[in-house]
């Protein structure tokens, strides 16, 4: 029905035409919409005329001052994309199956013009202080950049830091991994396979520096991170990383910089969020061990205790940790939930830029909720196993999926198979712990049996 | 005068040395056992041996000292201590954070005077080091031919006491009683006898680092066919490192070792592998610093007959053995880890590229690093910084004057002490040998300061070249294409290294492979440096065919005719 799943024969397509895929929700109540249609066109509202009053006094500055700005026209649209996504927000997923605005949304976020580039709030929130000392950088520390585009989107920014074919350094922790924007792409795009619809939309972008942010953007700071490079390529760095000689600046070619471009989320005044540590967060240091590292009891304490005690909560965890293992993510410290749909609503996967870093290892530690709480959603469950069939292949669906970027191929082929042998260690843990334990203890129907 | 006085302690003289050598005989069973290298087993007669009879491939020089090894160990201890309070190393390689202060200098006279009780054999040291020259080639090497040409056997004119670093009859003599023959005493020392003030050791006895420094003279660090030099280059390699500090100032890591000689060298580790090339979009202040290329330096300097580089030699290192565990340096200490591939790393402390991301890992604890000879502490031989007058603006957007000003030389020539002396054209030595290394970074150089300005200039801090071996750098050619002058004999010798017979890349290959670590350098940077080569010949053709061979090219080779050799030494 949409461009997206046109092509015919794909695999891909018989997935989501897989009766597992077609799996109706219970109707939704005006409780289980994240956001009212009439609250955020105003917000909306209220933000261009403010954009367009700033942007007044900001063109008399800069002439004042003999800089030339160029002054981007801003559309109010009320069927813009961004909008419709935030608007489909519900207490089950981010986005329905049949949604055709995601394909809307990527389009925009790939070509719409930016009028706006901008630190993100964490980054904001550091106010310039840089602790060199610091072994575990806090996450405003990376380059990344908040965008805004014509229609008034936003989107965040991550420029392209390592070669598709390089690999993270063996000696490399988690902590101090690299932050891979095609990462952040296939994430997206496993999460969307995995029908699992919690990170938002995100797709690759070819940005020209100069064009589409040292000329957009009203920071003097960021503007003042730019310069040209002894191969004349435009540069600009990560302020703290730069001083502290952590990392070197993202260059383009000469100014053209790949980069992955992530839907911002309704703002945190009109849909709060809270950030809550993962039980099985690392220990962020060289040599210290978390205590689900010792204890393989752990999960058993977790159970007893609030939220992990009752609803889904635990299940959504195991859910993450199996979508973390397959992308090979150790660094999960903490996940997020809109307050308004409480404990059972579903787990934002954001920040997935530290996946697809080793083709060649499969971390299982990752894997230790599942593995010691040994319980799994039947859903999730039987997509996983479909997922491994020849006719669906992991692998085969993603590399079709991943075909649809602009920036293709996103992940080399190592990293497509290991998607299928992470796949077989899932079900083969899941396994055992059926074997162990019994289906009725592991497998948690959370859906009619559908096939 | 002094020669004089001598002759009413002659009859002691020669009763303590007949004693020494007695003792010598007696302990030489030991010392033989402690002794590496084949030929240890002559080294209780090196004061008798004949530097004629050496050969000349540096290689096989293994010649050793008598009294090198089997220091007390009580002394060791002393020292060890003594050293770990003192993490600032005498050797600056950046001149900027120097820093001198008494502790410094008391160590140096104390050490100074255990190596010095005696400095009546000094001048046969340097007598017997200079006069290698006249052997036979032994070896079809092109080494050792291009070190057989007449252009590589010109004279230095002769040496006075104001042309050697350290005066052997007063200086070094002085030492002992300027730090105060009480502390010796102090020690309580039992065994310290044999190296006691009246001194009946020899130069030979010295420790190599010390013959190192006593020959530094006027014009050059070492002299050409100085057996100390391979022997020190040895000891670099072999000797146990004792205690391991990291150097304070500098950008990038750098650890001081000492020697169980009490010899020190600056270490700078592996950064790089050496296929890896420095980013384009790197600027010159961020590129790392290379230990290849450091002894790669010290290699091309050799062959190119400055010799104004101390010596550096590679050696792999056990992290765990040979610096966490000898470091008093809690901070350097402290950064030590184990990877999760199970390797020991570290990343120490300094402001350039001292983090978890670029931690130093070894396989799983071997690193590789360079080890740099240290000059003489600066309480004994005070030197002098000098900025580069072609020094880079240090800043990203920034020009120096130099880059826009076509007629900046003529500035520069009027200046002191650009305006006489070789001063000039030994800048125009540097920016050759920088220019053929493609190292960007020579903001300052330095001088001994007792020479004044007539002196050579020393060539320090060189990990930044051999970063990029497909790219030519021409703006470090800039002094020379604006000064448009050479000296005669460096001239002469890029023609010669220009050609077939004595071609750079093939005379640093074979000089390279005598390293440990080799090989120091891929195929790659080998050619880059015949290309450069070319390059830097072009630039002086040009000057001639502009200016005239008279006003471009310095005769300084005092009417010695580059085809004749002078027989025999001085």
């Amino acid at each position: 029905s949409t461009e997206f799943f046109s092509k015919h024969g794909s695999k891909l397509e018989h997935l989501f035409a897989h009766p597992l895929y077609k799996i109706s929700l219970p109707d939704l109540g005006p409780d289980d919409v994240l956001l009212q249609k009439e609250e955020l066109m105003e917000y909306y509202r209220r933000k261009v005329s403010r954009w367009e009053r700033q942007q007044k006094y900001y063109i008399e500055a800069a002439a004042a001052s003999n800089i030339s700005v160029f002054d981007q026209p801003v559309t109010f649209d009320p069927h813009a994309s961004w909008l419709k996504f935030h608007l489909g927000i519900n207490r089950h997923a981010l986005y329905s199956r049949e949604d055709d605005n995601i394909d809307r949304l990527l389009q925009d976020m790939q070509s719409a013009a930016i009028i706006s580039a901008d630190y993100t709030q964490d980054e904001k929130a550091l106010k310039g202080l840089c602790d060199c000392t610091q072994v575990v950088k806090p996450s405003g520390h990376h380059l990344k950049l908040a965008l805004k585009l014509q229609d008034f989107g936003k989107a965040m920014f991550k420029p392209m830091r390592q070669e598709r074919h390089e690999e993270t350094p063996e000696d490399f922790f988690y902590f101090v991994d690299f932050q891979r924007h095609n990462a952040e792409i296939a994430a997206f795009h496993l999460d969307r396979v995995l029908d699992f619809r919690r990170v938002p939309p995100v797709v690759g972008r070819l940005i020209n520096m100069t064009k589409e942010i040292l000329h957009t953007t009203h920071n003097e700071d960021l503007r003042s991170v730019f310069f040209t490079s002894p191969a004349n390529n435009t540069c600009f760095f990560a302020k703290c990383l730069y001083v502290c000689k952590t990392e070197y600046a993202v260059c383009g070619r000469p100014d053209l910089l790949e980069g992955s471009m992530s839907a911002y989320l309704p703002g945190l005044s009109i849909a709060p969020r809270i950030s809550i540590p993962n039980p099985w967060i690392r220990s962020y240091s060289f040599t210290g061990r978390a205590e689900w590292e010792v204890n393989p009891l752990y999960c058993d304490t977790i159970k007893q205790h609030y939220p992990y005690n009752s609803g889904d909560r635990l299940l959504n965890i195991i859910d993450m940790a199996i979508f973390d293992f397959l992308t090979g993510n150790m660094d999960r410290h903490h996940y997020e939930i809109f307050t308004k749909f409480g404990d059972d609503g579903f787990l934002l996967h954001f920040d997935n830029a530290r996946g697809f870093g080793r083709h060649s290892q499969d971390e299982m530690s990752i894997l230790a909720p599942l593995s010691q709480c040994c319980m799994i959603k039947r859903s999730t469950l039987l997509r996983l196993k479909l997922l491994a069939q020849p006719e669906y292949q992991l692998s085969d669906v993603m590399r079709e999926s991943l075909d649809r970027d602009p920036l293709r191929p996103i992940l080399t082929e190592p990293h497509l198979s290991a998607l299928d042998r992470r796949l077989e260690r899932v079900l083969r843990v899941v396994m055992k712990c059926v074997k162990k334990l019994g289906e009725q203890q592991v497998v948690i129907a959370d859906i009619e049996e559908a096939s | 005068m002094i020669l004089f006085r001598k002759f009413r302690v002659l009859i002691l003289m020669v009763f303590l040395v007949a004693c020494t050598m007695h003792i010598m005989i007696d302990l030489l069973p030991k010392l033989e056992k402690r002794a590496t290298g084949p030929n240890s087993g002559n080294g209780g007669c090196s004061c008798s041996h004949n530097p004629s009879e050496e050969p000349r491939n540096w290689a096989k020089q293994r010649a050793r000292s008598a009294a090198e090894p089997g220091w007390p160990n009580k002394h060791t201890l002393r020292i060890l201590q003594d050293f770990s309070n003192e993490p600032n190393s005498n050797l600056s390689s950046h001149s900027l954070e120097k820093v001198i202060n008494t502790g410094d200098k008391a160590e140096s006279f104390k050490r100074i005077k255990q190596f010095a009780p005696n400095a009546d054999g000094q001048k046969t040291l340097i007598k017997d080091t200079r006069d290698g020259r006249t052997q036979p080639v032994q070896t079809v090497s092109r080494l050792s031919a291009l070190f057989e040409h007449p252009l590589y056997k010109t004279d230095l004119p002769p040496l006075t006491d104001d042309d050697t670093l350290f005066n052997v009859n007063t200086d070094i003599r002085f030492y002992p009683k300027a730090a105060g023959n009480q502390e010796w005493h102090n020690e309580g020392n039992e065994e310290d006898e044999e190296y006691n003030p009246t001194g009946e050791a020899t130069a030979e006895s010295y420790p190599n680092w010390l013959r190192f420094h006593i020959g530094i003279t006027r014009y050059e660090l070492y002299s050409r066919h100085n057996p100390v030099i391979d022997a020190l280059l040895k000891d670099l390699v072999s000797q146990s490192i004792t205690s391991v500090a990291m150097k304070s100032g500098g950008t990038q890591l750098k650890l001081i070792m000492t020697f169980q000689n009490y010899g020190q060298a600056l270490f700078k580790p592996m950064k790089q592998t050496r296929e890896q090339e420095t980013p384009p979009d790197f600027f010159y202040f961020s590129d790392f610093e290379r230990h290849n290329a450091e002894i790669a330096a010290f290699h091309l300097d050799r062959i190119l007959d400055f010799r104004r580089v101390p010596p550096v030699a590679g050696r792999l290192v056990n992290m765990t053995r040979e610096i966490r565990d000898v470091t008093r340096d809690k901070k350097l200490w402290r950064t030590f880890f184990i990877s999760p591939a199970n390797n020991i790393c570290f990343y120490g402390e300094c402001s350039y590229y001292c983090s978890t991301e670029h931690a130093l890992c070894g396989k799983p604890d071997q690193i590789e690093g360079s080890l740099a000879a240290f000059l003489p502490d600066l309480a004994l031989a005070k030197r002098k910084t000098w900025r580069n007058p072609w020094r880079r603006s240090y800043h990203k957007r920034k020009k120096a004057e130099w880059e826009v000003d076509p007629d900046y030389c003529d500035e520069v020539k009027q200046t002191p002490p650009y305006d006489r002396g070789s001063r000039l054209l030994d800048i125009m030595d540097m920016t050759i040998f920088d220019f053929l290394m493609g190292n960007m970074d020579r903001h300052h150089y330095e001088t001994f300061e007792k020479f004044g300005n007539d002196t050579f200039i020393i060539h320090l801090d060189n990990g930044r070249g051999f970063g990029k071996h497909s790219h030519d750098e021409i703006s470090i050619l800039v002094p020379l294409s604006q000064c448009c002058r050479v000296k005669r004999s460096t001239y002469l010798r890029l023609q010669l290294l220009a050609k077939e017979d004595y071609k750079l890349s093939s005379l640093m290959e074979e000089s390279l492979r005598r390293d440990r670590l080799a090989p120091i350098l891929i195929q790659p940077h080998l050619e880059a440096m015949d290309r450069r080569l070319r390059l830097v010949l072009k630039v002086l053709a040009d000057c001639v065919e502009k200016e005239g061979y008279s006003a471009v090219v310095e005769d300084d080779l005092d009417g010695q005719p580059a085809s004749h050799q002078r027989p025999g030494g001085r």
